[in-house]
Parts: structure tokens; C-alpha cells; sequence
């Protein structure tokens, strides 16, 4: 029995190591594309899909407590204002803000999951929907400070360049460590808890563990790592407009985990990234984008329920019923 | 030694009195069988005691302590462990995870230790695989172990919950119709089970219609409509005429 587990022990070592081996290839070969392209355009592609897919994984990481955030966006406007006003409106430095940015759009997280902890999916999206909305709201209404409607413009950048390399190495490395804490929490005994409850939150409470306290704890994870997102998006975009964070911005953070896959880590990731990219094969298309992308999804959902990731395990499934099959 | 004490214990949904004024007392290390017909208010009781829902008025008092009214992750630190009748388990989980995503309180890990991987972490993890597979071996899962639990037979699930329910390392077990849509041979293998659980100095409720698990109880208590109408050992409740009138029937032979 012992060596049993061993064996599996070292299946999953292998396993393990080969993925860090393909993660450490593909960051190679993200940071070396400053080097391959001089489009500053292409450079801004990847610049906004790093922020989106911190935003989208994020989202992920709250849905797999079985809670559907729809205010998910607005948290990320929370953070891109908080972020941007504080370094043009008081002048501190951006660096700063942004990290002020993430902790103050976990402490609203925070204090507003307390009352909505045992809402269950449904009932908790609408809530959420509403808080959403009703946050934006108020972030226009603050006239002055937060230019209503029309938003704030030059925001001070995080760096006193026109150039857009610096940006995108710092947001890769940003993203890259915002997507490892995700993972570490997700495949530890708290991702294992979000997932419990999710599937009853009678049995998690029957052996012990608390649906308030992970609840709580998977919204300030979401909204730390979103807040962080909008705030790297005020200081690297220079405007902040209400429009880029309503409810619509909120459903493309849902349509890029779902058309990734919802039960993988890496689903947001991929679907961020497909859905940011594939539309610069088509610029001459631009406005049928929306449509592109809305097929995609209904090809997804009705094809693939599990999302994009899950096609390479079908596919090896599909082959092995071939073999099976033949051999017989 | 008196382990729950339960006193007045009373549930209204709406007008309809699902527990009506419940006293029960049980000792350390019994087998308490609870029956009656459906509605009479046995699983509402458990729910009472294990904080799923609240009470209208009464007492619950386990080792001395009032719990009447915690949350149910709070009872199920103090060591009182259940199992449900339907939907027992975490049906995405393989069997082993979910008697491992069970064993939260001892040991428990801190988030901090948790998130940072920490030797502690890790040595309850380990700890908490190796009595998963030792909880495993005694309902006889462990064979099953690596598949998903939502593909297990009926029976298989049950145990399931048992062996949940045990990995909280409850001094009190509630079990919600531990045997119910069962066959005969898994009903041997769970009555079984929990004559080894009772050995092991577990103290057991257990909620049932089948009249089979009567053989292993030391004590038996019938409920109907809300309200305890008789206790007593096993052999006077299948003797006793009220019994037999309000919860086996009347006017045919009961074979038991």
C-alpha cells in the first residue's frame, strides 16, 4: 500500500514537473515578444489581456465557491478609480496606489459578503448584479473627484515613458504572481473547501467547515486580485471611463472563464487570451467582434461544457473508444 | 455518564409542530435507535441538534455545554458528527476526497500554514491521507477509493457518509437512515460498520424505519407526530401494543 501511494506520488511529481516546464516555456516566449515586435498596438493587446486575465481568473476563483460574482467588473473599477485618483488627485506615487487600489477593493469585498455569505448561486448573481451597478453608480455620481460620466483622464503612469515595453514586463510579472497565489490557494485544502461547499454547503457544515468564513475569504481573494487589475489598468491606461466597467464588462469577464472552461485553473487564462488575440486576425472586421466571439460561446457551451481546455481530454478519450474498439 | 441532554425541545413550521417538547437523555457509549413513521420529526430532530435549523424554544446540552443554536460547523467541532439521508457526500469528489476534505478540525491547519505550504501543513496532510485510508479500510471503501463518489451504487454512498461523518472523530454520531434502499448484504456490512464504530467508544443516534437495526441498539425510542410516545429496550418496543398499533400497523402479522 505504501509504495502504492509512492507511485502515485511520483506520477504526479512527473506530471507536475512537465507542467512547470511548459509554464516556464511560455512565459519565455511572452517575455521575449517585446523583442519580436516593435508594434506598440500589438504590445497594448498584450498588455490588456495580462489585466483581463488577472480579472477573469480572479472571477474564477470566487466562482468555484459555487457564488457567481456579476459586480466583478465593478470591483475592478472600484480599484481602477481608487487608483487613479489618488495619484492624480493627491499625488501619490502610482506604485503605491495600486497596491491600495487591491487592499480597498478587498476591504468593500469583505464588508459587503458578510450579509450575502449563504446566498446561494442564483440568488447571490443577482444580488451581486445589483451591488454592481449600484457601486458604479456611485463611483459617477462623486462628480469632481471621479468626472462623472466621462471619467478621469490623465492619470500619472507607473512609468514616465511613452514606450510601452516597461509595461508589459511589469504586468507579466504581476500576472504571473497573482496567477501562482491563485493556484497555491486553489489546489491547497482552501480551493478543496471553496469546492466543497459548493457542492453542499450541508455536508461542509456537517464535518466542520465554515461556509461563512471560505465564502468571505474566496470574495477578498477575488476582489483583492481584481482591485489590482483595475488599478494596473487606471495607471497604465492614463483614462478611467464608468463604460469600461459596467455590467457588460462584467459579462465578458463570465463569457472568458466559460469559453476557457470554469472547472480549470487554466480556462480563464486561455479564454482571455483567445478571445483578446484571435480578434487582431480580423481587424478589418472589427465591429462584428461581439459576433465572433458570441458564436464561439455558443459552440463552447453546447459542444464543449467543460470550455476550451477540456478538448484536448476529449479528444484523447475519443481515440482511446477508436483503439478500444479495433483491438476487439 | 449523560453525553446530550436534550430538554422541551420544540420546532414550529408555521402552525405544524414538526418536534413538539422532545426530552431525551442519552449515556456515553450507547446505541440509541430513534423510530417512527415518516414525518413523526426524527430528522428534524437531528437537524435541531446539529444547528442546520434553528429551534422555536428548548435546550440542547452536549457535555455539559449548551450548543441550542450554533452553526452546524461549530457542533461538528465539539465532536458531533451526522450523516444525511439523501445526498450524503460531495458527488465531484473521489471517494478518498471527500473522507479527506472531511477531516477539518483535528488536526486543522491554519490558513497561513495552508497557503504557505508549511512542514506543519504538510504533516497534517499526511497524517489526514493515512487515516482517510484507515477510515476507508473499516466501512470498505478502499477499493473504491480513486473513483468519482456521484458514480457509486446507492449503498457505497451511504457508507460514504459514514465514513465522512467519522472523520470528523465525533464522540457523538447521528446517523440518518443508515440502511434505508439498501440490500440485504449491505445492510449486514453497515450494521457491522457500526458495531465497530460503538466499540471504538463512539455514542449513536441512529434514525430508521427498518426494523432490522433494532438488534443493535441498546435503547429504542418511537416517535410520532413530534413527541416521544414510547422508549425502552429493543424487545419492549416490538412487544408493546401502542408500538405496534401506531407505527407497524394494525390487524397483520409484522413477521418480526
Amino acid at each position: 500500500m505504501g509504495s502504492m501511494i509512492a507511485a502515485r506520488g511520483s506520477t504526479e511529481y512527473r506530471k507536475n514537473l512537465t507542467q512547470i516546464i511548459g509554464y516556464a516555456v511560455l512565459i519565455c516566449v511572452l517575455a521575449l515578444i517585446p523583442l519580436i515586435t516593435k508594434s506598440s498596438y500589438i504590445l497594448h493587446i498584450f498588455i490588456l489581456t495580462l489585466i483581463y486575465t488577472i480579472a477573469a481568473a480572479s472571477m474564477r476563483f470566487i466562482i468555484t465557491s459555487g457564488q457567481i460574482p456579476l459586480a466583478h467588473a465593478a470591483y475592478m473599477g472600484l480599484g481602477a478609480y481608487i487608483s487613479g485618483v489618488l495619484s492624480k488627485n493627491f499625488g501619490i506615487s502610482p506604485w503605491l496606489t495600486l497596491i491600495i487600489a487591491a487592499i480597498a477593493a478587498m476591504g468593500l469585498g469583505i464588508f459587503i459578503s458578510f450579509p450575502f455569505a449563504r446566498l446561494k448561486a442564483f440568488y447571490y448573481a443577482i444580488v451581486s448584479l445589483f451591488f454592481g451597478v449600484g457601486l458604479l453608480q456611485a463611483i459617477e455620481s462623486l462628480g469632481k473627484l471621479t468626472g462623472g460620466l466621462s471619467g478621469i483622464t490623465a492619470i500619472p503612469t507607473l512609468f514616465n515613458t511613452t514606450s510601452k515595453v516597461p509595461f508589459y514586463y511589469l504586468f507579466l510579472a504581476l500576472t504571473v504572481v497573482s496567477l501562482v497565489i491563485l493556484y497555491r490557494l486553489e489546489v491547497s485544502r482552501i480551493g478543496w473547501n471553496l469546492k466543497a461547499i459548493e457542492q453542499s454547503y450541508l455536508v461542509s457544515g456537517s464535518v466542520g467547515i465554515s461556509e461563512v468564513k471560505y465564502r468571505v475569504l474566496a470574495v477578498a481573494v477575488g476582489c483583492f486580485f481584481v482591485g489590482l487589475a483595475g488599478g494596473m489598468y487606471a495607471n497604465y491606461n492614463v483614462t478611467v471611463s464608468p463604460s469600461s466597467f459596467d455590467t457588460t464588462s462584467t459579462l465578458w469577464l463570465v463569457i472568458y472563464v466559460t469559453i476557457g472552461g470554469m472547472n480549470n485553473f487554466s480556462g480563464p487564462i486561455i479564454g482571455t487570451a483567445l478571445l483578446f488575440l484571435l480578434p487582431q486576425y480580423y481587424r478589418g472586421l472589427k465591429q462584428f467582434t461581439p459576433f465572433i466571439s458570441a458564436a464561439i460561446l455558443f459552440a463552447v457551451v453546447y459542444m464543449f461544457r467543460d470550455g476550451i481546455v477540456s478538448i484536448p481530454g476529449l479528444i484523447k478519450a475519443f481515440y482511446q473508444r477508436i483503439k478500444g474498439n479495433s483491438t476487439k | 455518564m449523560k453525553i446530550i441532554e436534550i430538554t422541551g425541545l420544540t420546532k414550529y413550521f408555521g402552525g405544524l409542530a414538526a418536534v413538539s417538547g422532545i426530552d431525551i437523555t442519552v449515556n456515553e457509549g450507547e446505541v440509541l435507535g430513534l423510530i417512527g413513521p415518516n414525518g413523526a420529526g426524527k430528522s428534524t430532530l437531528f437537524n435541531l441538534i446539529t444547528g442546520v435549523i434553528q429551534p422555536t424554544s428548548g435546550k440542547v446540552v452536549f457535555k455539559g455545554k449548551d450548543i441550542t443554536g450554533k452553526r452546524p460547523h461549530e457542533i461538528a467541532e465539539l465532536g458531533i458528527g451526522r450523516t444525511f439521508q439523501l445526498n450524503p457526500l460531495f458527488p465531484n469528489f473521489t471517494v478518498l476526497r471527500n473522507v479527506i476534505s472531511s477531516f477539518q478540525i483535528r488536526p486543522r491547519s491554519s490558513l497561513l500554514d495552508t497557503f504557505f505550504n508549511t512542514p506543519v501543513y504538510r504533516r497534517n496532510e499526511a497524517y489526514i491521507l493515512e487515516q482517510s485510508l484507515e477510515i476507508l479500510k473499516l466501512v470498505g471503501l478502499y477499493k473504491v477509493k480513486d473513483e468519482l463518489a456521484k458514480n457509486q451504487p446507492h449503498g457505497y454512498q451511504k457508507m460514504l457518509g459514514v465514513a465522512r461523518a467519522l472523520a470528523i472523530k465525533p464522540e457523538l454520531l447521528l446517523l440518518d437512515e443508515p440502511i434505508a434502499g439498501m440490500n440485504p448484504d449491505e445492510i449486514d456490512n453497515t450494521i457491522e460498520a457500526i458495531k465497530r464504530t460503538s466499540k471504538l467508544g463512539v455514542t449513536i443516534i441512529l434514525v430508521e424505519h427498518n426494523m432490522k437495526i433494532l438488534e443493535i441498539c441498546n435503547r429504542v425510542i418511537v416517535m410520532n407526530f413530534g413527541q416521544k410516545i414510547v422508549e425502552g429496550s429493543p424487545q419492549e418496543i416490538k412487544d408493546n401494543p401502542e408500538v405496534i398499533k401506531a407505527y407497524l400497523g394494525s390487524g397483520h402479522d409484522t413477521k418480526y
